[in-house]
């Protein structure tokens, strides 16, 4: 907590009550106790007051107390030779300050000052309740993210316009109020004809700081009326706005200790304060979400001009409060939707190409800090399109770059796997592939009507806002067509790759506490549930651990949960307390145990989409397994249908189930009955297309010969021709200890 | 508890003799565990085998069949309390009642009519099952010329209703080849009643409204007496009684494998009900709440329509995707010049969309495509539902011949076959739709004007 | 031999939702701790209520024995709401079918007269439903909101795409949510989760599973609406919403219920038929565990309230 602060806090907020004592103390002897007072058409009383204490101040009479509380919070002014952290202190002294402002504004109702008339207009002061209902319904459902208030004068009228603009271009309601150097912010902008009103989403509240408590009073309300919180009940009045509520302070030239004195009761409320002169910082979160107090001396923001700087300032002060951005309609020349995702763009209409055969392109997602990213930057390095031949071939790099308070590197892949479905989106684009073996083809079309690679920028800023808002905060793209440039890059972007291989390699499931479920097939499998561990993959293959940790931070409410394993029960197993229960609890009482490394007791249970179906064949002292694409018979005389009729449906069936194909690739693949050496025949395909990768693992289990001992459909197709050829192969699963 | 198919397969002989159809003994086994098939069919077990396993393998609820070799009814053996945890397997038979008193003419058209009664519902052809014939006039001949004239008329399934067993012995001389369901053995009669149907191998229903004690009791003397195909009539059963009374019958016999109470049950909705609609309301009622056999009071096809499609819909299989056969369907009453769309063979797209166009005031001609009943983006995605296959389709169901233009509507979310489909079929105009069913009425107002 | 009934034990229990009072009558609906009807495992505590449908603007494609029925009510929502309860109707459900960008385009300040007419005409509780396109509910609800701000109104249908304004609603107001999913459990689930994130109490949401009519995929929805109501009962509190159905509306919709001609001589009697299309989907549904069913024929209203009653003695 900032010393300075603290003390101009509490040195405003002592005068602001020495202020409404004087003028409550007037008012009684002049108009007497019984004088009504209300604020504009509101069934909230003097709402900051109503809201923090449950007192409805209906008339002079009922004020005394109220102030006589606020005095109560007022802590002393902090003393040159003491040093304390004065957080507490700073935030009573500014909960007493509201209360003395609506005290004093109360009575000026009662005197008929309020609402203000000034230069010739009459100033709206507090929000009237149908007003604020209309708004709050706006703050509930995200059209509008909350207000910005602010305080004082922009350095010019220039400014003061463009930062309105700003902030109505975002949806933000913008209250103003209060003087700087004897120039208000209302003057800047009637001077500049700008409509001020309900309809332009900017409400005139009063010339001097007091007139502020406005903006806190409509939050209370807003709170109190959305947040099912009763009046009194501070605490909750006061959560519901830092976490629903998306407003912040801005103070507009030099603070001064009233100033200091109110912001302090804005931060209450989690709203924090930005001021564009050279003011303490208070960063550290707490009260607020993120940081309290900002400066952000507005001639040293980056921009070329004052116009540009204005821009900033409201850009960051959106990232201050963590605002979330979302893009309606992709900026883009031509149409966009899930509809053009499968088009394929062929070489009649083929206008460019980057990467494919003999070429080179990749695309790259990393994070960075914050303060390193600057949103919605789009930079293009080397030619444009408008700049290559028709039916060229261009090396391309696309570089992603993401902040998001909630981002991490293990979220990496998963964006940047994203690209393909973004990008495909766009008419007349076609993206292939990923990482290194990306290719995009762009059609004539496309680029006739104006399509060009910054708008792949543009598809991207929108989309990871749209769907990754959660994670993500800020997006910036680069994009190199500069041949030296996509080489020199390449080599890094490979590092990456490779890095992030061995990563995923590496997780374990004892490195995690944490499984995922998946219960996205429970609309036809009602009583499946899929349980995600890091070394084995959904048994439709479509999801790993890591694409359901993603998930679940971006849609806590979807099909994606976490699993606490809980207790071990069974290592060599895989059956954890967690996860039983959470399988008891997710597949309506059916199934109560699970293990996740047996196929003989107590296997997962199947759904009806897995990628292979794994079958114990007795005879053999092993398993099969069989792919969903391999449509002939198998040697369990079943083929993968009627299997699939079998096991499927949500059914927990020992010596059957449904997995991923790289499961098989796995260090706990059915460990507990033996792993790989169990395997005695593997589909055709399976075997053919996995070779590589399921070598390395014979090599890793120490059966480096095992894959050539493995049948398929081109030799067996039933027990009675499989089992000799085990047998003159010496297929391990024969001397193994027996599975019945 | 039912045993797993492992379990099963180590009682087994591990022969792999294929005697029982299925190609290994574990592939036989995962069948029983299903109850899918019985293990009597494997005909080398252990008696020790068989000791152990019929028990576990036997079907909760008996398989009953009622009828002939031309048209039967079989009903029972169902597995679950609620259709989504496997399916419901068999129908319930629906019955029309007939009384011996009638005016037999009369009696006969109503046969001619419910036996000629079959409603095409997309692809699937839905018919009434037979008929209950009610020994009204208490006269043992009367009753066995009224059944034989019924049976002469249409060879329907037929459950006789008497409590003489005289009468049923005379009705039972002339229809027994065709296995009707004896109505009924009731405590005073089910010595003789026993006879006849082991006599006759017909089905018997065991009737006893007093209590379920007292009905169990019944279906035991039954079974000792040697007669194992049993239906259960609990009495009559309004609203209420009938759903408390069916879900503890069906409970009875799932969880706990009570045997005396594990046979498919009849019930005679007009009992309880004060009106042919109530009627109506209280059979739909007993076909999703767990009767086997109704019998209905009167014939109306007005009624029967709705009754026959409550039943396909609560008996399809909801694991399965319902497929609607391909083929070009006139929603309305189109004309050549009317409006062509397509979509695929789910049964719930085609639903929707046939919904819709039912209600755009567009007479229409929908083209529905084998996607093997997967929904349109699904369908997309896996190749199954592509410029080819729909240009297929229009050939293969003769669209040239039934519409006089050349236009067709392709659904929203397809957009992108909308290319490749002018390729395909050449001279065609290929139409957008809207992505949402919802919208194709507002679609078709904006955009068609043939 | 003496029958040992098996009874199921639930832990759970259908959160109860009132509608109404405030000057109109209430009722309250749901409480369930068994399946439906079914005495021998828990209690209903409360009958499921029957809601009639008003439209604000004539229909314009009803089948003719609906508009023989209802006659020259159906030119004036006040005057049908009023004929509603005299036919028995436990709720008026009010569409506010002319905001459709399709069917009169009205907005707000019209959707505030309708409501107003319709909240003096009856004191019945009350239902609103907008014309089901997401922006135009947003609109018409909300003003309806305001009208009967205090009367416990409930307002749909409150859909993934403008939940939070809908519920944002009715927290202001102290309405009650209908949320609709299309016909799956998880979503349905999802959808409530995210309401009550929003600040709306548990008992303030009704669901609607979304119908399938008799024929048109009525298996899904009481499968569905099974499936959510055991949820409930083993417990999830986030499934323990009462369950509105939307009857009349897709039983009449079809061309079984509404076609006059051209249809097969097989299909009968057209009144008869299309009666018990209304009806057959309504007792399914009600079987399955519909706390509310919305319908539309008069005929229906009666028989479906007597089966209410004989399902609850």
């Amino acid at each position: 907590m900032s010393r300075f602060i603290a003390t101009s806090a509490i040195r405003g907020a002592h005068s602001v009550i020495a202020d409404a004592e004087a003028t409550l103390k007037d008012a009684l002897q002049k108009m007497g106790p019984e004088t009504p007072v209300a604020f504009t058409s509101t069934s909230y009383f003097l709402p900051v007051i109503f809201g923090f204490t449950g007192q409805k101040i209906t008339k002079l009479g009922d004020m005394p107390a109220a102030l006589q509380h606020a005095r109560s919070l007022l802590p002393p002014v902090p003393r040159d030779n003491l040093w304390l952290p004065y957080l507490g202190e700073t935030l009573d002294a500014g909960v007493a300050t509201l209360f003395a402002e609506e005290i004093i504004e109360g009575i000026r109702f009662a005197k008929g000052q309020q609402p203000e008339q000034y230069n010739g207009h009459k100033l709206n002061g507090p929000i009237d309740d149908v007003q604020m209902r209309s708004w709050g319904i706006q703050m509930v459902d995200g059209r509008m993210p909350g207000f910005a208030a602010i305080v004082g004068a922009a350095k010019s009228n220039e400014v003061a316009v463009e930062i309105v603009r700003q902030l109505q271009s975002r949806g933000q309601l913008v209250f103003l109020c209060s003087q700087s150097n004897g120039r208000s912010i209302i003057d800047q902008l009637r001077e500049s004809g700008v409509d001020l009103g309900y309809d332009t989403f900017t409400v005139t509240f009063g010339t001097d700081t007091y007139s502020a408590v406005y903006a806190l009073g409509y939050a209370t309300r807003a709170a109190l009326s959305f947040g099912n919180v009763a009046a009194g009940d501070i605490r909750k009045i006061l959560l519901y706005n830092k976490f629903r509520c998306f407003a912040f302070v801005l103070a507009l030239g030099q603070v001064d200790d009233i100033k200091y004195a109110t912001a302090a009761g804005a931060i209450n409320y989690g709203f924090p304060v930005i001021a564009d002169t050279v003011i303490p910082n208070i960063l550290p979160s707490g009260v607020t979400r993120y940081a309290h107090v900002v400066s952000l001396p507005f001639d040293d923001l980056p921009g070329k001009d004052d116009l540009e700087k204005a821009q900033r300032l409201v850009q960051r002060c959106v990232e201050i409060r963590g605002i979330k951005i979302k893009i309606a309609q992709v900026p883009i020349p031509v149409a966009y939707g899930p509809a053009f995702e499968g088009e394929v763009v062929r070489r009649e209409n083929l206008r460019i190409e980057y990467g494919g055969k003999g070429s080179m392109c990749f695309e790259l997602l990393t994070t960075k800090s914050l303060d390193e990213v600057e949103d919605g930057k789009i930079t293009v390095v080397g030619p444009e399109i408008d700049a290559v031949p028709d039916g060229a071939k261009v090396p391309l790099a696309i570089v992603i770059e993401v902040a998001g308070r909630k981002m991490q590197t293990d979220f990496e892949p998963v964006l940047e796997r994203q690209i393909h479905h973004f990008v495909n989106g766009a008419e007349g684009i076609q993206h292939i592939g990923q990482r290194d073996i990306a290719w995009l083809r762009f059609s004539k079309s496309a680029v006739n009507k104006g399509f060009k690679l910054k708008h792949l920028g543009d598809i991207l800023h929108a989309n990871y806002h749209n769907h990754f808002g959660a994670i993500v905060d800020k997006v910036q793209i680069t994009l190199y067509s500069d041949p030296e440039k996509v080489k020199q890059l390449m080599g890094k972007a490979r590092a990456i790759y490779s890095e992030r291989n061995i990563r995923t390699a590496g997780l374990t499931d004892e490195a995690v506490d944490t499984f995922y479920s998946c219960s996205l097939c429970q609309s036809f499998a009602p009583t499946h549930i899929c349980v995600i561990n890091p070394e084995r993959v959904g048994l439709c293959g479509a999801y790993n651990w890591l694409d359901c940790r993603a998930s679940y931070e971006i849609n806590p409410t979807g099909p994606n949960k976490p699993v606490a394993k809980g207790k071990v029960i069974d290592a060599a197993k895989g059956e954890w307390e967690g996860v039983n229960k959470f399988v008891y609890e997710n597949t309506q009482m059916k199934t109560d145990r699970f293990t996740l490394y047996s196929i003989m007791d107590q296997p997962m249970t199947t759904c009806g989409c897995c990628e292979c179906v794994m079958v114990l064949l007795p005879e053999c002292n092993g398993f099969m397994l069989v792919s969903r694409d391999d449509y002939g018979m198998t040697p369990c005389g079943m083929t993968f249908t009627t299997l699939m009729g079998t096991v499927g449906g949500g059914l927990q069936t020992p010596g059957m189930m449904g997995v991923g194909k790289y499961y098989l690739l796995s260090k706990k693949f059915i460990s507990s009955e033996g792993g790989i050496r169990r395997v005695v025949w593997l589909s055709k395909n399976l075997k053919e297309s996995m070779e590589e990768e399921l070598k390395a693992v014979c090599e890793r289990e120490g059966v480096p010969d095992l894959l050539d001992k493995i049948g398929d459909g081109s030799v067996a197709t039933t027990v009675e021709d499989l089992l000799p050829l085990l047998e003159k192969k010496g297929h391990p699963a024969l001397t193994m200890a027996p599975l019945i | 508890m039912a045993l797993s198919g492992i379990e099963i397969y180590k009682h087994l002989p591990k022969t792999n003799c294929k005697k029982c159809g299925f190609p290994t003994c574990l592939a036989f086994a995962m069948k029983v565990s299903q109850k899918a098939i019985a293990i009597t069919a494997c005909t080398d077990l252990s008696e020790t085998a068989r000791a152990a396993l019929e028990a576990a393998s036997r079907p909760p609820i008996r398989l009953i069949t009622i009828g002939g070799d031309s048209r039967k009814v079989e009903v029972g053996n169902e597995v679950v309390m609620f259709r989504h945890e496997k399916t419901f397997y068999h129908p319930p038979g629906l019955m029309i009642k007939l009384k011996d008193t009638a005016p037999l003419e009369a009696t006969l058209k109503t046969v001619d009519e419910v036996a000629n009664l079959v409603i095409d519902r997309v692809g699937l052809k839905l018919s009434l099952d037979g008929f209950a014939i009610q020994n009204e006039s208490k006269d043992a001949a009367t009753f066995a010329r009224c059944v034989e004239a019924v049976k002469a008329k249409a060879d329907l399934p037929l459950v006789l209703m008497s409590p003489d067993p005289a009468a049923m012995e005379a009705a039972l001389e002339k229809s027994a080849r065709s296995r009707p369901l004896i109505y009924a053995a009731t405590k005073d009669n089910w010595e003789k009643m026993a006879e006849l149907a082991k006599k006759h191998s017909c089905p018997l229903v065991a009737s006893e409204p007093a209590s379920l004690d007292e009905l169990a009791a019944l279906t035991q003397k039954l079974n000792q007496a040697g007669v194992e195909d049993l239906v259960l009539d609990p009495g009559p059963q309004g609203f209420s009684s009938s759903l408390n009374t069916l879900t503890q019958l069906r409970r009875l016999a799932l969880k706990k494998s009570f045997r005396p109470l594990g046979y498919p049950i009849i019930t005679f909705p007009a009992e309880t009900t004060g009106s042919p609609e109530e009627e109506v309301l209280l059979a739909g009622q007993q076909i999703a709440k767990y009767a086997g056999i109704i019998v209905l009071s009167r014939f109306s096809p007005a009624t029967a329509y709705p009754l026959l499609t409550m039943r396909l819909n609560m008996y399809t299989d909801p694991q399965k995707p319902i497929q609607m056969s391909p083929g070009i369907y006139p929603i309305g009453a189109p004309k050549p010049s009317s409006p062509l769309c397509v979509t695929t063979n789910f049964s719930l797209t085609y639903f929707s969309v046939a919904t819709e166009l039912e209600a755009s005031g567009f007479p229409s001609w929908l083209l529905v495509c084998d996607t093997e009943g997967l929904s349109v983006l699904t369908a997309w995605a896996a190749g199954k539902f592509d410029a080819e296959k729909i240009a297929k389709s229009v050939k293969a169901f003769n669209v040239e011949a039934s519409i006089s233009h050349r236009s067709i509507i392709i659904p929203g979310r397809v957009a992108v076959l909308r290319g490749e489909l002018e390729e395909e079929l050449q001279g065609w105009k290929i139409m957008v739709g809207p992505p949402e069913a919802m919208e194709i009425g507002s679609y078709l107002k904006r955009y068609w004007t043939n | 031999m003496p029958v040992e009934i098996p009874v199921e034990k639930w832990a759970g229990k259908v959160n109860e939702v009132k509608l109404g009072g405030n000057g109109r009558k209430s009722i309250v609906i749901g409480g369930e701790t068994t399946l439906p009807f079914l005495k021998i495992d828990g209690a209903m505590p409360h009958r499921p209520a029957i809601a009639v449908e008003v439209d604000d603007v004539m229909p314009a494609d009803w089948s003719p024995h609906l508009i023989a029925a209802w006659g020259d009510a159906l030119e004036d929502p006040a005057v049908w709401a009023k004929k509603a309860a005299e036919y028995g109707a436990d709720i008026i459900a009010l569409t506010l079918d002319s905001a459709h960008p399709e069917r009169g385009n009205t907005g707000a300040a019209e959707a505030k007269k309708t409501v107003e007419k319709v909240l003096a005409a009856v004191d019945l509780p009350v239902i609103i439903i907008g014309p089901d396109v997401a922006e135009k509910d947003n609109e018409v609800l909300i003003a309806a909101s305001s009208v009967g701000r205090g009367q416990r109104l409930a307002l749909g249908n409150c859909v993934d795409k403008n939940y939070r304004s809908v519920a944002a609603a009715c927290i202001a107001d102290g309405h009650v949510a209908i949320a609709k999913t299309p016909i799956d459990i998880n979503l349905a689930k999802q959808l409530n989760i995210l309401i009550c994130d929003i600040g709306l109490a548990p008992d303030a949401i009704l669901m609607d599973p979304t119908t399938g009519g008799l024929g048109y995929g009525i298996e899904y929805t009481y499968s569905v609406m099974e499936r959510l109501r055991l949820a409930a009962l083993i417990g999830d509190k986030m499934t323990s919403m009462p369950m509105i159905c939307n009857v009349g509306e897709e039983s009449w919709r079809q061309k079984e219920a509404r076609a006059t001609s051209g249809v097969p001589a097989t299909w009968g009697d057209h009144q008869e038929r299309a009666l018990a299309w209304e009806g057959i989907t309504a007792v399914s549904l009600l079987n399955s565990g519909a706390d509310i069913v919305v319908l539309q024929h008069p005929r229906t209203i009666a028989l479906i309230k007597d089966a209410i009653s004989k399902l609850m003695a």
